[in-house]
């Protein structure tokens, strides 16, 4: 009977859902392979690495294990003599540590940055589950492995497929860990991670890891991050790898004379040809991370014997301050940095050259690159170093002097020739000569509009054939620039729109422009044409005055990183032979002043020595 | 706050803008009829006699480090009438400018914009003057230094080009009417520099010490002194004194006289480019000044909320003379005239109370100890 009655009992075990009992759990403990010992102790070991929630976990998940009283050793071995029931086993505990994370997450107030690595390789998988919304996430590569040690133990690595380089994943990480391992190294508890780094992972850059913010900024920019089962740190190996566009050949900057390297759009090969170019020990890169979602990598270069220490860090107070989902290239970088951004003109440099970059570093200047992009920025900038070229130094003095000259006369042109023709022909006709002056109104007697209208007409047209020309793509590009150019201009003149002059005028006004070396700088000029087409119209030659005076004003108001924008004219400051026209290179002796550098000095008084004229460099 | 500090350089250079201006406007003209065809000898000794005026005014303020004329002012004469002197002060630089503006807008109008109401043209001008005195000292004189060898060359080139129609016998009688009337006429004849003066309102904003600042006032009196007298020996040798006295805009009238073949005749409205921005410069000045006079005197924090209505103000005291005649008749007849009263020996007058009673001496001194 009685058995009738265990039997019934038992069925209905069976057969009956019992909610909280099934929850409990069985527990086995043993000695050997107690995973919760090695935690334990492992969490002991590693003190501050691991969270509040996991210290907590594993202090409840002990009593437990001390309060069941299930076993009993037997010459040092642990006799499972039954199951011991327990109210929660630890595996209950950690699956409810990540649902609470899950809630957390879906909550929105999950402190992802103060996240630790977990001991258990279980519960990272699962957080980097969470956090990369796996399975869902498909270039998202967990591969589980063994790492051949006498007592294989159990691993991971993390990756993102198309950003790392497989080769090296498999040759350098999966293949020393997997395969090539001494069978007979014995490893200590808690240092599987130390040993895999200095023994076994041939990578030259390797770190060890203990936060998941750290871990995943590094993943995310293609490296490969290493889970071992029992180590609350994670190898972090570099495998960058993704398609990348080679150094090529400068597109707005060209130079005839010079070098032809161009940065690309990756931040370590544009570092790399700065310091290729400058090769000294003093060249400092800090990097910097701005954007919460694209968390870019942006590094500042500087020279740390020489930059002022002030200037470095106000570059660092102004990036770090930013406070931005999205930073995507320089150029919106600049947006976020520059002193006056509703001024016309740029107030940081931006280049695309490695040669520029170096020579502006070595006079004490901050380089700021950002991953992503091909330009560089330059801090501080003043007007004069945006009028400069790169190849106004390769060239001998003449020569760049001149070009120096016909680009101080671009500038002007690029400005005032429209305002100059609406003016002369709207207010001081006396001032043309009497043929010139009849030729002009015989060839604007067929114009039935206004000079002002004419002018805006044909700078709108050349607008839209340069914004037509950038974006429609290869060949056809220039073709609408040639034929926009010519067919439209030599059909607006018969048809009698404009006079021809006016076409020579708006011709000659966009070849200065396109002189103008800085791109930035250049696009300001052109806006301010428009204004000072105006004022023309209104005033004459007094409206031209007028809004010169304006022009200067707020350019002699404006500043870059607190260096006066017409530095070092006004304010006047102490400078060498570099500011409109520049000196022979033996006689740039002294550093600009208002960067204030560490190193005033470029070189000695006497820079030729085989030369007997002090005056020109030499020996006395 | 920001500390505004200027350099030396960029001082001399907007003092010399600001005397300069008048050359632009009528005072070739003015010293022509003074002193005929010694008209030169005229700007030399007024010149030399303002050079001294500077030094006696400059070597108080030295006693008074970092202290503004106004501040010394009150120290000396009290808070009542400290203000009252102030105020007169700050009235006169108001008749001062808004009659620049007036000069300077009917000479717009009478050379190159003829139909445009002279009102607009003011507006023009003040509109341009007010953002340069919102944007403050440091703009302005920063301003003054990059435009100062542009409009030195426009000058010099305007000099230069005149050649061919340089007549030596022009100036001869070289004593003109006589020493007596010249002298005379040297004696108001320093109201032309008087702009000097108005360092001594700003010395807060000086980088530079106040022996320095003596000295920039002697060079810059010195260097457009120089520009002056070949400005009017010019004048005189290519206008004869009858046409010469009579002239509306005389530097105007010079650029309009150069001829240099068929292709390069009839250039003054290029030159109108380098006058004007001397008056944009003088007008926002006198802005400038005039707020921080206000708020010297009534101790205000900022004088950027004055500037409003100074601008105004200036505008509406610009349009009181009723023609252009009556204009230039304040230019030469008061302000001209009797200006150096209140910009010299108003000054002189409060540094020698101030140095008799050496009020106020002891206790900035005894500060900066």
């Amino acid at each position: 009977m009685k058995l009738l009655q265990q039997l019934g009992k038992n069925i209905a075990k069976i057969l009956i859902f019992n909610g909280s009992k099934e929850r409990e759990h069985f527990i086995i403990t043993d000695n050997n392979n107690s995973s919760q010992g090695k935690e334990t102790n492992k969490e002991k070991e590693t003190g501050s690495s691991n969270g509040d929630g996991d210290s907590k976990y594993t202090g409840n998940d002990k009593n437990k294990v001390k309060g069941t009283g299930g076993k009993k050793r037997k010459n040092g071995r642990c006799q499972i003599k039954k199951p011991v029931r327990v109210a929660k086993s630890s595996l209950s505990v950690k699956e409810q540590e990540l649902k609470n994370i899950e809630e957390e997450i879906k909550q929105k107030n999950f402190d992802f940055e103060e996240l630790s690595v977990n001991s258990s390789l279980e519960v990272n998988k699962r957080y980097l589950e969470i956090i990369y919304s796996l399975p869902k996430n498909k270039d998202i590569i967990i591969r589980e492995f063994y790492i051949a040690l006498e007592k294989p133990l159990k691993a991971f690595v993390l990756f993102i497929d198309g950003l790392s380089n497989a080769d090296i994943i498999n040759n350098s990480i999966l293949k020393p860990l997997m395969v090539l391992l001494d069978e007979g190294v014995k490893i200590k508890h808690g240092e599987v991670a130390e040993y895999i780094k200095e023994h076994l992972l041939p990578g030259h850059d390797v770190k060890l890891l203990n936060k998941y913010r750290q871990l995943l900024d590094f993943v995310n920019y293609g490296n490969t991050a290493i889970f071992i089962e029992g180590s609350s740190q994670c190898l972090v190996v570099e495998t960058k790898g993704w398609e990348r566009r080679s150094v090529g050949k400068p597109e707005v900057e060209q130079v005839i004379l010079g070098p032809h390297e161009a940065f690309n759009e990756t931040l370590r090969s544009n570092t790399g040809l700065i310091r290729k170019a400058l090769r000294n020990e003093n060249l400092i890169t800090e990097m910097l991370k701005i954007g919460s979602r694209n968390r870019i990598d942006v590094a500042i270069m500087y020279l740390e014997d020489l930059a002022n220490p002030q200037l470095v860090e106000e570059v660092k107070k102004r990036i770090s301050s930013i406070k931005t989902d999205y930073v995507g290239v320089a150029g919106v970088l600049e947006q976020f940095i520059e002193d006056s951004p509703f001024m016309f003109s740029p107030q940081i440099l931006t280049t695309e050259r490695p040669d520029r970059v170096v020579s502006f570093l070595v006079e004490g200047h901050v380089s700021i690159i950002v991953d992503g992009g091909p330009r560089v920025l330059i801090v501080p900038a003043t007007l004069f170093s945006l009028m400069h070229s790169a190849e106004d130094y390769y060239l001998r003095l003449p020569y760049g002097n001149f070009l120096r000259v016909l680009r101080i006369f671009a500038l002007f042109i690029s400005i005032l020739t429209p305002a100059a023709y609406v003016s002369i022909v709207n207010y001081h006709q006396e001032m043309i000569p009497t043929e010139l002056l009849l030729s002009i109104a015989a060839s604007r007697a067929t114009v039935p509009f206004p000079t002002i209208f004419e002018i805006f007409a044909m700078e709108f047209a050349f607008e839209l054939i340069r914004e037509a020309g950038v974006r429609v793509p290869g060949v056809i590009g220039n073709t609408i620039g040639i034929v926009g150019a010519l067919i439209l201009g030599q059909a607006a003149v018969q048809a009698g729109i404009v006079s021809p002059i006016l076409i020579i005028v708006i011709a000659i006004t966009g070849l200065a422009s396109f002189a103008i070396p800085n791109f930035s700088i250049s696009f300001g000029f052109r806006g301010i044409r428009f204004i000072f087409t105006i004022l023309a119209a209104f005033f004459g030659i007094l409206g031209i005055s007028g809004g010169l005076f304006v022009l200067l004003l707020s350019m002699v108001n404006m500043k870059s990183f607190g260096v006066p924008f017409l530095a070092p004219v006004s304010p006047k400051t102490t400078t060498g032979p570099d500011v409109i026209l520049r000196g022979p290179v033996w006689s740039m002796e002294r550093r600009v002043d208002y960067l204030k550098p560490l190193d005033t000095r470029r070189q000695p008084k006497i820079s030729r020595g085989w030369l007997k004229n002090p005056r020109q460099g030499g020996k006395k | 706050m920001k500390k505004i500090l200027v350099g030396h350089w960029e001082t001399a250079a907007f003092v010399i803008i600001l005397i300069g201006a008048k050359a632009f406007l009528g005072y070739p003209r003015m010293v022509t009829d003074w002193g005929l065809t010694a008209g030169w000898l005229v700007v030399l000794f007024s010149g030399l006699l303002s050079i001294v005026f500077w030094l006696f005014i400059a070597g108080v303020l030295a006693r008074f480090p970092g202290k503004p004329l106004t501040e010394i002012t009150e120290l000396t004469f009290g808070p009542f009438l400290g203000l009252g002197i102030n105020i007169i002060v700050f009235l006169y630089l108001l008749f001062s400018t808004s009659n620049v503006l007036r000069l300077f807008s009917e000479a717009s109008t009478l050379t190159v914009l003829t139909e445009t109401p002279v009102n607009i043209l003011a507006l023009l001008y003040l509109l341009a003057a007010w953002l340069a005195a919102y944007y403050g000292i440091e703009a302005i004189f920063r301003c003054s230094y990059f435009s100062f060898p542009l409009i030195s060359i426009g000058v010099v080139l305007v000099l230069l080009l005149l050649y061919p129609y340089f007549d030596l016998k022009m100036l001869f009688p070289l004593m003109g009417s006589g020493m007596g009337p010249v002298l005379m006429s040297s004696l108001w004849g320093t109201s032309a520099f008087s702009e000097v003066v108005l360092l001594t309102y700003l010395v807060r904003y000086f980088s530079f010490n106040p022996q320095r600042l003596k000295n920039v006032g002697v060079f810059s009196i010195s260097y457009i002194m120089f520009f002056f007298i070949v400005i009017v020996m010019v004048y005189q040798m290519v206008l004869p004194y009858p046409t010469g006295s009579e002239t509306l805009v005389p530097f105007y009238q010079l650029s309009r006289s150069i001829f240099l073949g068929h292709y390069f005749q009839r250039v003054e409205a290029f030159f109108v480019i380098f006058w004007t921005f001397t008056a944009f410069l003088w007008i926002a000045t006198g802005l400038l000044v005039g707020a921080i006079i206000l708020q010297d005197t009534f101790k205000l924090p900022f004088y950027r909320p004055l500037l409003p209505a100074l601008t105004l103000l200036t505008f509406t005291t610009a349009f009181l003379p009723e023609d252009l005649i009556q204009a230039i008749k304040l230019e030469g007849e008061i302000r001209m005239v009797y200006g150096w009263i209140i910009a010299f020996i108003l000054p002189i007058f409060v540094s020698l109370v101030a140095l008799i009673l050496r009020k106020g001496e002891d206790k900035v001194n005894g500060s900066q100890n």
